[in-house]
């Protein structure tokens, strides 16, 4: 499967036309619409397969040798998600190639983390049985970084060597999903809240019981990321989502979601896949991300992303390090290089996506003065305030929630 | 010759022959279900080694008759250990981790302890999903016979110079790959698409909703739509294998039946139908099996009312983490599959493919 490459020149601040997760919906590899089954048969048994064909061309590194720095023959693997990081094109130098230039260490990065639940299914055995995986640094979705700490299998991130981590924003410090702060730092976030078609609703859209109005019965959507779903409604029925602990506080909101999908109101649960949906009025209005219209709202202006009044979950993928990474020290140097203001704008102003990094807006106005105005990318302190995590479930309760949702979403 | 004795003093080669033929696949496929690891894996891979050998030995150095009787074992031995490793090897596997329970979700490994539960739960908590796989699976496969089956007769017995090119459009579509055409339909049968904007334009939006094909004034994320996914992706499925059968018939076969006063309808019904029988069987079995398993149809054109059982497979393995139950519910769909086609092949009967 080719991943096409967006082409940021074609936007002003070289951003990227296309975010990660529209990439993705491109490429059709749709995560919770699994596809990817064939992609984990194959990685049964293998060990691991960190040996990722997903390799960007213009940023994997090792071909340049090292010009400052005492880097020396440091090596560093981290693999991230499609589209995430700017690349070096069109004369401009990629934040790995940067990096690289600036430490001289040999960093390898690969694009073939695509779907959380995938990835966790090749790492898995490998982890499970007390092995390492190849990548140093990866980057799940919160949740998935919540069920990787609590099982066990990552290392604390060496934070003391990373000062920059000081820059992390101040609602990401010590998250619901890793309640220490010790095991994660991340690397892009964003949030869930309504995606609407203003041209089919005919108007705006503010609260989450709109999802449920008999007049957009059969045009609703709800996304196949379970918290982002249920949290939203769950919200929108005054529960707090970042103190659950057992499956029966959430039950209202499944019981809701339920009725809407017995009735026919919803029409369909979707992974990434939800833009074209709703540029050709199939759908309404449906629980989508920030990002993705950030990006693609641009083309598309009757596209549009509120944050719900009663508030919107907040999502991040965060830099984890699996037990036994060995380059530490690598990876103590990249953390403390994206983490640096200057560099991640750079990433900002490429991707999309809401920084983690305190500082960033101030450096992207120098580069792009109207992404740096965009609330999408950069949202008040007011909308920050109204946003909520998803708590860390137990395991079984974890199973719980997701065997309600799948039965839900008709799997 | 008697009785009399090989060079190499082996009476029987043909038993030689079948031993090492079963048994290095027995131990292949022992070795593939990790039921034998470590240094004893090592040895039973030697043994099959051993047997590849010693078949060859014999073989060589025995008599014309010797060689005679050993040469169809010999001949099936790579294909007979290809299937062990690839196919026995996994489906043992998955028959047992269908017996097995996980300690806890996230376990590597699942115990085996004959846990029967899991068909009773792949039985009762997947009831909708296995008829809705087969109902859609069946009217499918009907609706790619009423479709390839003229359209195959066509092309074989009108196409004249113009056959090679007509087959060529059958199969071009999947040149692309699937996945992006499925996609697509949903674009090209959106609410405010070309197609019910054009069933909009000639007024026929109510004779849709009346027989059942549009729902709530949609056509896509209906049981419809799937249908007509599974229709769509595998019509050549149909067509090709109809399409060998029906252009090995004997033309003169029709206009003998004409000259002895028979109709074209009757010469059709009496002589093209039953010898196309075998192709229709191929493509049925070619259609209906994979359509019953399928799930990006479901996926994508469909709607939560929708899924079909290689939707909860996928789920239960890839999101539940519930491998014993998605193995479970695997053999069970290849149980009723491999019972629907025996029922069939009853009717239709093999026999008829030669």
């Amino acid at each position: 499967m080719t991943t096409p490459r967006p082409n940021p020149s074609r936007f002003p601040g070289g951003r990227s036309a296309m975010s990660r997760r529209q990439l993705l919906a491109r490429a059709g590899a749709l995560g919770a619409a699994g596809v990817s089954l064939p992609a984990l048969l194959a990685a049964c048994g293998s060990d691991g397969g960190s040996e990722s064909s997903g390799s960007t061309p213009g940023t994997s590194g090792g071909t340049t040798p090292g010009t400052s720095g005492g880097g020396g023959d440091m090596e560093l693997f981290f693999e991230n998600w499609p589209a995430y990081i700017d690349p070096t094109e069109d004369g401009a130098t990629g934040t790995v190639d940067r990096f690289i230039e600036a430490t001289g260490i040999d960093m390898r990065y690969t694009e073939a983390f695509n779907d959380n639940s995938e990835y966790f299914a090749k790492i898995q055995p490998v982890l499970g049985r007390g092995e390492t995986i190849d990548p140093d640094i990866f980057a799940p979705t919160s949740w998935m970084v919540g069920r990787l700490i609590t099982l066990g299998w990552l290392d604390k991130l060496p934070i003391d060597q990373v000062p920059n981590a000081a820059n992390l924003r101040p609602d990401l410090q010590k998250p619901a999903w890793d309640p220490t702060g010790e095991y994660s730092l991340p690397w892009q976030t964003g949030f869930a809240g309504l995606c609407y078609n203003i041209d089919v609703t005919g108007r705006e859209i503010t609260t989450v019981d709109d999802l449920f109005d008999p007049e957009f019965a059969g045009k609703v959507g709800a996304n196949y990321e379970m918290r982002d779903t249920i949290g939203l409604i769950m919200l929108s029925m005054g529960i707090d989502t970042s103190t659950l602990t057992t499956f029966e506080e959430a039950a209202p909101a499944f019981d809701r979601l339920q009725e809407a999908k017995d009735s026919g109101q919803i029409r369909r649960f979707h992974g990434n896949d939800y833009f074209d949906d709703l540029t050709n009025g199939n759908l309404a209005i449906t629980i989508g991300w920030s990002g993705d219209i950030a990006a693609l709202a641009r083309d598309n202006p009757s596209v549009r992303f509120t944050f719900p009044e009663t508030g919107a979950m907040s999502w991040a993928d965060s830099m984890i390090m699996p037990k036994g990474a060995v380059n530490r020290d690598a990876a103590a140097k990249w953390m403390d290089f994206v983490y640096d203001p200057v560099q991640a704008a750079q990433i900002t102003a490429w991707v999309g996506y809401v920084s983690p990094v305190a500082g960033v807006q101030e450096e992207v106005e120098k580069l792009d003065p109207e992404l740096a105005g965009d609330p999408l990318i950069f949202p008040d302190d007011a909308t920050l305030a109204n946003t909520s995590t998803f708590a860390l479930l137990p395991e079984d309760v974890e199973a719980q929630y997701d065997a309600a949702f799948s039965a839900i979403s008709g799997a | 010759m008697t009785d009399s004795v090989t060079s190499t003093g082996v009476k029987r080669p043909e038993l030689i022959g079948l031993g090492a033929l079963v048994g290095a696949g027995a131990l292949l496929t022992a070795v593939g279900t990790r039921l034998l690891t470590g240094p004893i894996a090592i040895v039973a891979l030697t043994l099959v080694l051993a047997s590849v050998v010693l078949l060859i030995v014999v073989a060589v150095s025995g008599t014309p008759e010797s060689r005679r009787k050993i040469a169809p074992y010999g001949l099936l031995k790579p294909g007979m250990l290809w299937l062990a490793l690839f196919y026995l090897a996994p489906l043992f596997t998955l028959l047992r981790l269908s017996l097995s329970t996980l300690p806890s979700r996230f376990a590597v490994e699942a115990e085996f302890d004959w846990n029967f539960d899991n068909y009773l739960d792949a039985f009762t908590d997947f009831g909708p999903q296995f008829e809705r796989a087969f109902t859609y699976a069946a009217i499918a496969t009907i609706l790619t016979i009423v479709i390839g089956y003229p359209l195959a007769y066509v092309i074989a017995f009108r196409g004249g110079k113009y056959r090679s090119l007509l087959l060529g459009l059958v199969i071009i579509p999947f040149f692309t790959s699937f996945l992006i055409r499925t996609i697509a339909w949903r674009s090209i049968l959106s609410d405010q698409g070309a197609v019910l904007s054009f069933v909009d334009g000639i007024g026929a939006r109510w004779l849709l909703e009346v027989v059942g094909i549009m729902d709530s004034g949609r056509f896509m994320n209906t049981p419809a739509a799937v249908v007509f996914g599974l229709t769509y992706n595998f019509l050549p499925f149909m067509v090709l294998p109809i399409y060998v059968s029906l252009e090995k018939i004997d033309i003169s076969l029709v206009d003998a039946a004409k000259d002895l006063y028979s109709t074209s309808t009757s010469a059709f019904a009496k002589i093209v139908i039953p010898l196309s029988i075998p192709g229709i069987f191929a493509g049925t079995l070619l259609t209906f099996i994979p359509a019953a398993g399928d799930f990006i149809n479901a996926a994508y054109l469909g709607s939560p009312n929708t899924t079909m059982i290689g939707n909860s497979i996928q789920d239960q393995f890839l999101n539940q983490n519930n491998i014993p139950l998605a193995s479970a519910m695997s053999f069970v769909l290849m149980f009723i599959i491999t019972v629907f086609v025996l029922i069939y092949s009853k009717f239709f009967g093999t026999e008829e493919l030669a």
